[in-house]
């Protein structure tokens, strides 16, 4: 799901950037360019690992707002992503279109954090799903330029279709220079949550 | 390293900068040179999709230490000249990695270093060499970010 909210989804411009997505409902993969401050356009592969089906889909981002301030920075984006669902694993369904639109927003300081992100997909007869996330994260210390950041994070989702349909997650965020690694466990669904983003 | 202690000693350059974020129209000229004593003024861009609040909108905080570095010294030391700007909204290393590569990728630019402790653009400009305010204003929103004010020699204080 589009975490990348959390790892801001539009870059520098003429920037590149990799985000791998691990939680207990897919694992996703998405490459994104960023041609203006305003908006990136990326390609993403997404595998919904419980029906059994991959996601392709050009996903652009476009940022609404930005608010900065000497100490903080917040954002409002909107996504949208078109491609095709394909079945996986002996699923019998054919290839149909496939959709989604989502939200995202976060602000941040140094220390602390807040981010909301949403996504409807419809992905055919494969999946018609809505999610929700919330996050919080608090920084123990505050890194500076190129020093190891180290975020102690909270994630609650919402997942329509499955059976613990709320559940959360601790998650352990590590920040250095281009490269942002996070490592969670959710509870209630216990499974790994895996996310990294390399900013080229 | 704290800020404190990157800070150049007694280095601090002096300002006379303004950086009240003007709107597009108001943008009538970005140098201003004679009115402040051959200092440059500075008005930011007002993107309005890219908004900073009115506390924010203030005047700058005041002179801001340049940070040092290795590659910061080396350039000062070939003659190169310092500018130092503050930026908003500059939270994270992801911040600092747009920032150096946007202004890194500029032929006019020795040396760049975002310091996220003072939340300041650190350039070292080759000798000869020249960017001014509206173009470090500009590319800072190609990074993303919005400069608050640029503080620009002439003067070093020691050394």
């Amino acid at each position: 799901m589009p975490l990348a909210a959390l790892a801001r989804p539009v870059s520098y411009m003429g920037g590149w950037t990799f985000i791998e997505e691990s939680n207990r409902q897919s694992t996703a993969a998405l490459v994104h360019y960023t041609p203006s401050p305003k908006w990136s356009l990326g390609l993403r592969s997404e595998w919904v690992r419980d029906s059994d089906f991959v996601l392709t889909a050009i996903q652009p981002t476009y940022l609404v707002k930005r608010w900065f301030g000497k100490d903080y920075q917040a954002n409002v984006y909107l996504n949208g992503g078109f491609g095709v669902a394909s079945g996986i694993s002996g699923n019998p369904l054919s290839t149909t279109a496939a959709g989604f639109v989502g939200v995202m927003a976060d602000w941040e300081t140094r220390r602390l954090f807040a981010g909301y992100t949403a996504r409807y997909l419809d992905a055919g007869h494969f999946d018609d799903s809505a999610m929700q996330i919330v996050r919080l994260g608090w920084a123990p210390y505050e890194g500076d330029t190129n020093d190891l950041h180290t975020w102690l994070m909270l994630e609650v989702d919402q997942r329509s279709g499955l059976e613990d349909s709320v559940s959360v997650s601790p998650v352990l965020r590590f920040f250095k220079g281009p490269a942002l690694l996070e490592l969670g466990f959710n509870l209630v669904d216990p499974s790994p949550l895996i996310n990294f983003t390399y900013r080229f | 390293m704290t800020s404190f202690s990157r800070a150049l000693p007694l280095c601090v350059i002096m300002m006379t900068t303004t950086a009240a974020h003007a709107q597009h129209d108001q943008h009538g000229g970005h140098d201003q040179h004679d009115q402040h004593g051959g200092h440059d003024q500075h008005e930011a861009h007002d993107h309005s999709d890219m908004a900073s609040s009115p506390q924010d909108n203030a005047a700058p905080t005041g002179a801001v230490p340049m940070s040092t570095t290795p590659e910061l010294e080396a350039a000062l030391a070939a003659g190169g000249t310092p500018v130092v700007a503050e930026v908003l909204g500059v939270v994270c290393d992801f911040c600092a990695t747009a920032m150096n590569k946007i202004f890194g990728s500029r032929e006019e630019v020795a040396a760049v270093y975002v310091d996220l402790d003072t939340k300041a653009l650190n350039l070292v400009l080759k000798k000869g060499h020249n960017l001014d305010d509206q173009t470090i204003e500009e590319l800072a929103v190609q990074a993303g970010y919005r400069i608050a004010a640029v503080y620009r020699d002439p003067v070093l204080q020691g050394g």
